[in-house]
């Protein structure tokens, strides 16, 4: 088992509030991720989980049982640093021992020298040993065994302390952004490691991170926080296809939301620039903002009614895709429409284009940022 | 590159300076250990090891070994621990860390002269805020306390402590006693040195990233004793190290206190060699053998750095 259930967690610095009244239930064997830019408030909450941090208010259970008094050696929680936090005077054999001989061994069998006399101890030794074994093949670690930390790779470092992690077969794992201090090939690769690893385990993860591609690719669930508050906890393709406020919107999907302004007359017909939306919204004569991402928007020969124009100001290749960078005709909104290299590979710099919108893709948020529903009719 | 010279005007002031003022001086000082040279003589015949045989065989140069050795193996250690002791319980301290530094630290950087001095009036046999604390604790706590009747196997009336409140006040004196006086001397340099340890392990403190703790905490390292284990002695490693070597530097150069406090006596039992080579080569004028202790010194000293180079080092950076 493990369920994490965090109730009402609220935590404050001094006069600063970074975490507000936050519910979240997290299911066994799930992947949660907590995501959102830095200083969100993201890792205190993962903190407070390994109880490494106090909470202000509020309630943290796992399994159904309150561990507020709980000090953190005691969860039964394993953490993956940022950092790693590898002990650098030990092999890495002697690190991923380290926990078994905390939990295992009691006080004498660790005492050097006298403490090989106890009987129990040659046994012990010897399933610590094979689980050391058994995590560093899985982990494909097995002949780092007798190096130190020092002498390894960012990717070796960061399979250790994933090692380190799950010897122990623990409730569950929490990771503070794993892989940020990898370079991006092995980050994109370690996400699909990552992920096999917890299908294969079944364990709960919790995993913190402020970058938004490792949350959808990764996790069965999101957790999208800004400013200490939880904004949208659902699955990734949820969170992408109907997030919950502007903030969310703008936060998950790469390269970001394109917002235009635009006003929902009397009958609910929203308007932007010269186009106007088929469907109707529930909010009527108010200010909106319109919500449309990069790849719902197209490049088009075509110019009427439902097309706007404006020129190319910067064009970023990624070779799959092509990203152009536009200025709206009337100066007022610069946006960013992705175009298939084979139908646009000719347009350069400074030309003019037309653009058009895929039908039925557009989001509504109101001034507050909340998202506004399209009526059904 | 390779055909200029000009590297050589670059270092060559440097290796000329070292060769002036350290390197010269020290062939020059082994040079003499081995002749019967005063200063002021105009001749000098070798001697050959004459001087060193002195050293090793007679009663006073063996006492000041006996000296030297005492004072480095009760000070080190000590000033050692307690300055990382102190330094770890500053560093889990709130407020008020400041304020125990510097009161820590003001042996350091007091003038040990003076600071010697203001020793001898307080350990004075008679006039010493020491001895008359003791003496008008007579029968009271300090009695219990400092006389170790706390311990079962101490006999209240046996005691120290008892027995020179019986005897009309007859308390040591402390350094013009044969028997205190090595024992004072080292209290006073474990007092002077360990507030500079403390300072060197409180900053190698700092620089132990606290995620280390943490994962220690995680992995189920749950006393004081088990995170000290894990993470903060390997982690000082180097420090340590550090502090060891400059400190068996510093003590084996003890001479103030000396010099001021006890001169050496009472009958030798002070006789550090940084003294003994003052007073050989410079009180008593006799050079070569105030040189053959010098480079027995040096040797000391040397034995030391290399086994700290090559032996520790490997064993403390990783």
């Amino acid at each position: 088992m493990g369920t994490i259930s965090l109730k009402n967690i609220s935590k404050s610095f001094g006069s600063t509030q970074v975490l507000n009244n936050l519910n979240v239930d997290i299911n066994d064997g799930e992947f949660l991720t907590l995501v959102g830019p830095s200083g969100c408030g993201k890792s205190t909450l993962l903190r407070i989980i390994a109880g490494l941090e106090q909470q202000t208010s509020g309630d943290v259970l796992i399994d159904n049982k309150n561990v507020n008094r709980v000090r953190a050696s005691e969860r039964d929680l394993a953490m993956v640093f940022q950092s790693y936090a590898l002990y650098p005077h030990l092999t890495v054999r002697r690190n991923l021992e380290t926990p078994l001989r905390l939990r295992d061994y009691n006080a004498f069998e660790r005492l050097p020298l006298i403490g090989n006399f106890s009987p129990s101890k040659k046994e012990k030794t010897e399933s610590i040993n094979q689980l050391v074994n058994k995590t560093s093949e899985t982990l494909k670690i097995s002949e780092l065994l007798d190096r130190k930390p020092g002498q390894l790779s960012g990717g070796q470092r960061q399979r250790v302390a994933l090692g380190r992690a799950m010897v122990r077969e623990p409730v569950a794992f929490l990771m503070d952004e794993p892989l940020s201090n990898l370079d991006a090939a092995l980050r994109v690769h370690m996400r699909s490691e990552l992920s096999e690893l917890h299908n294969s385990l079944k364990t709960t993860f919790v995993y913190v991170t402020h970058d938004q591609a490792e949350a959808l690719t990764m996790s069965s669930r999101m957790a999208v926080m800004i400013d200490g508050n939880l904004l949208q906890l659902d699955t990734p393709q949820e969170v992408y296809d109907n997030p919950s406020s502007l903030s969310v919107a703008q936060f998950v999907g790469s390269p970001k939301i394109n917002i235009f302004k635009g006003t929902a007359d009397s009958g609910g017909t929203v308007g932007f620039l010269n186009v106007n939306l088929k469907r109707k919204s529930s909010e009527s004569n108010t200010d909106l903002h319109i919500g449309i991402r990069p790849e719902h928007l197209e490049i088009t020969n075509e110019s009427n009614e439902n097309t706007f124009s404006g020129t190319v100001a910067y064009r970023e290749n990624l070779g799959s895709d092509i990203f152009f960078h536009v200025n709206i005709e009337d100066g007022s909104n610069k946006i960013i429409v992705r175009g298939l290299p084979q139908f646009t590979h000719q347009i350069s710099n400074g030309s003019k284009v037309n653009i058009k919108r895929v039908s039925d893709k557009a989001l509504l948020f109101n001034e507050a940022g909340m998202r506004v529903q399209f009526t059904n009719a | 590159m390779h055909n200029s010279k000009a590297h050589i005007w670059f270092i060559a002031p440097a290796i000329i300076l070292m060769i002036i003022i350290l390197i010269f001086p020290l062939f020059l000082a082994g040079g003499i250990s081995f002749t019967d040279y005063n200063l002021g003589n105009k001749t000098f015949e070798w001697v050959g090891l004459e001087n060193y045989d002195k050293m090793f065989n007679r009663k006073t140069y063996v006492k000041m070994i006996w000296a030297t050795a005492t004072y480095v193996i009760v000070v080190v250690p000590i000033s050692v621990v307690l300055g990382l002791c102190a330094a770890m319980l500053l560093n889990s301290l709130r407020f008020g860390a400041d304020i125990y530094k510097t009161i820590f630290f003001l042996p350091v950087m007091a003038t040990l002269l003076a600071m010697a001095i203001a020793w001898e009036f307080t350990l004075h046999p008679t006039l010493g805020i020491v001895n008359s604390f003791l003496a008008n604790g007579c029968g009271g706590v300090r009695e219990f306390i400092l006389g170790f009747h706390w311990l079962p196997w101490v006999d209240s009336q046996e005691s120290w402590y008892a027995v020179a409140c019986a005897n009309n006040m007859d308390f040591p004196y402390w350094l013009k006693q044969k028997n205190t006086a090595i024992w004072t001397v080292c209290f006073i340099g474990i007092w002077q040195a360990f507030g500079f340890n403390m300072v060197l392990y409180l900053a190698g403190l700092t620089s132990i990233p606290r995620e280390l703790y943490q994962a220690a905490e995680m992995d189920g390292a749950k006393s004081t004793w088990e995170q000290f284990k894990l993470v903060t002695w390997p982690m000082l490693g180097p420090t340590t190290l550090f502090v060891v070597t400059i400190t068996t530097i510093r003590t084996f150069q003890v001479f103030d206190t000396i010099e001021i406090l006890t001169k050496g006596g009472p009958s030798k039992t002070t006789y550090v060699m940084m003294y003994a080579i003052f007073e050989k080569a410079i009180q008593q004028n006799l050079t070569s053998i105030g040189a053959a202790i010098t480079v027995v010194f040096i040797g000391f000293i040397l034995v030391l750095t290399f086994f700290q180079r090559y032996v520790i080092e490997k064993r403390v950076h990783y």
